[in-house]
């Protein structure tokens, strides 16, 4: 099935990929309206791949893994740094697998 | 505890439980080999993710670069105009695919690379440094999407692989030691029983040859 | 708990296609995918069905059926698969760069990874027990 892409982050981050051809924006203003604009495009049955910063990841707090878990496969959601280049340490991809696997499996590459 | 299970220790009993025990182990051979089989897809899953990330955040970080750069020379207003009118057209496609029962995602996504004259933005008030912000970010978004394939995936694999392991461990350290202590149990009972048969027909028989 | 186990059993090969289809029909078709008896779906990435159509003849084609099955069985002992077919054998052979005897191969762990690295879509495991 066709689907498409939304993006949350901050003004320079939604200008680039509102230039690369992205449907679906919003621009970080308050964490309240971020919620809600994530509530929408988690939605809704258009879209297949939700962008957002990870900043704008932090701010919203825990309040974005409840709203993320409630919803199935599709969309897909990614979290990308903005371009001042940050991603957290805690890396909820690498925590899942030490957990699973019981090793360590370096997942962050050099420079992050 | 393994008397729980048996309301008599007969034979029938060590019958079923024997065969309930056989299941048991056969369900533990089984769900280690598929345990096995999920670490190795993980494992593949991440050494692809970690070439991926590296070349999507490497794309990413130039299309951002390029971003500030075009607007520090067409003007910040310009850029986000330019970008409204840039046409909104990316599809990705998503279906699904299987790896041993478990859903994943599978993504394709058309070319995204456009060229300047069909984006969707006026030429003559834009200048070539939009262009390759324009460019650089379309890249990136391609990449962006292979990422997002690869980490729920991984995502989803690491879930089952926890799922598989708490049966396999119920397996190995609570059922399976149960009803081997249920058959040993029963064994054990019936054992028992034919000695104390034996005893009492031995002293029958002692009886009746005193009498004789 | 053993309900458990059953259902877990159950679902082990659930995924498997009711019919396989041809790399000829799957290279035709614009969507490619088997269905499982499950009822879902699977779908092949098109890179995978082009690196297949590079390392077969064109007349092999409709001789390849897709998905190739690599079959985890107990008997085999841990850490080794089979795969069965005459195709199917050969090009997994030719990925390994080893040849496949009796219309069959039997894989590694190490060689399974590559297989499963290379064809993420085109192959899928069968639990045999």
């Amino acid at each position: 099935m066709s689907y498409k892409i939304a993006v949350i982050g901050d003004p320079e981050t939604v200008i680039g990929f509102s230039l690369a051809g992205v449907s679906h924006t919003h621009v970080y203003r308050d964490k309240n309206k971020a919620l809600g604009q994530l509530e929408e495009f988690l939605n809704n049955r258009e879209i297949g791949l939700i962008l957002i910063t990870h900043r704008v990841v932090e701010s919203l707090g825990p309040e974005f893994h409840q709203v993320v878990g409630k919803k199935g496969l599709i969309p897909l959601v990614l979290k990308i740094p903005d371009k001042t280049g940050y991603s957290p340490e805690k890396d909820e991809l690498s925590d899942l697998v030490r957990r699973s696997v019981g090793i360590e499996i370096p997942v962050k590459t050099e420079g992050e | 505890m393994a008397a729980a299970f048996t309301s008599s220790p007969n034979r029938m009993e060590l019958m079923k439980v024997r065969k309930r025990l056989a299941l048991a182990e056969k369900g533990h051979d089984l769900l280690k080999d598929k345990m096995d089989a999920l670490v190795m897809e993980l494992f593949n899953t991440l050494k692809t993710i970690q070439k991926s990330r590296a070349t999507a955040i490497e794309q990413l970080r130039k299309g951002y670069e390029a971003v500030s750069a075009c607007m520090a020379v067409m003007g910040t207003f310009e850029t986000m105009q330019a970008a409204e009118e840039t046409k909104k057209e990316i599809q990705i496609e998503i279906s699904e695919r299987n790896i041993m029962g478990i859903e994943v995602p599978t993504v394709e996504i058309e070319e995204t690379e456009r060229n300047a004259l069909t984006r969707g933005y006026s030429l003559h008030t834009t200048s070539s440094h939009l262009d390759t912000a324009a460019r650089e970010m379309e890249r990136a978004v391609k990449l962006l999407v292979e990422l997002a394939e690869l980490e729920v995936t991984a995502l989803t694999l690491a879930r089952e692989l926890e799922r598989t392991k708490r049966r396999v461990n119920a397996l190995e350290y609570i059922l399976i030691p149960r009803l081997q202590g249920a058959m040993n149990f029963i064994m054990m009972r019936l054992d028992e029983m034919e000695r104390e048969n034996f005893t009492r027909l031995k002293r029958i028989k002692a009886i009746l040859e005193e009498r004789e | 708990m053993e309900q458990v186990i059953k259902f877990e059993l159950g679902r082990l090969n659930a995924h498997l296609p009711v019919k396989r289809i041809s790399l000829k029909s799957a290279l035709s078709a614009s969507r490619p995918a088997v269905q499982g008896k499950n009822g879902n779906l699977h779908y092949f990435k098109r890179e995978e069905l082009k690196l297949l159509s590079k390392l077969l003849p064109e007349s092999e084609w409709d001789k390849l059926q897709l998905p190739i099955l690599i079959a985890l069985e107990s008997k085999l002992g841990r850490g080794a698969a089979r795969i069965s077919g005459e195709i199917e054998a050969k090009v997994i052979g030719k990925i390994l760069q080893r040849e496949a005897t009796d219309n069959e191969i039997i894989v590694y762990r190490p060689e399974l990874a590559l297989i499963r690295r290379k064809l993420p879509t085109t192959t899928q495991y069968m639990f045999v027990w």
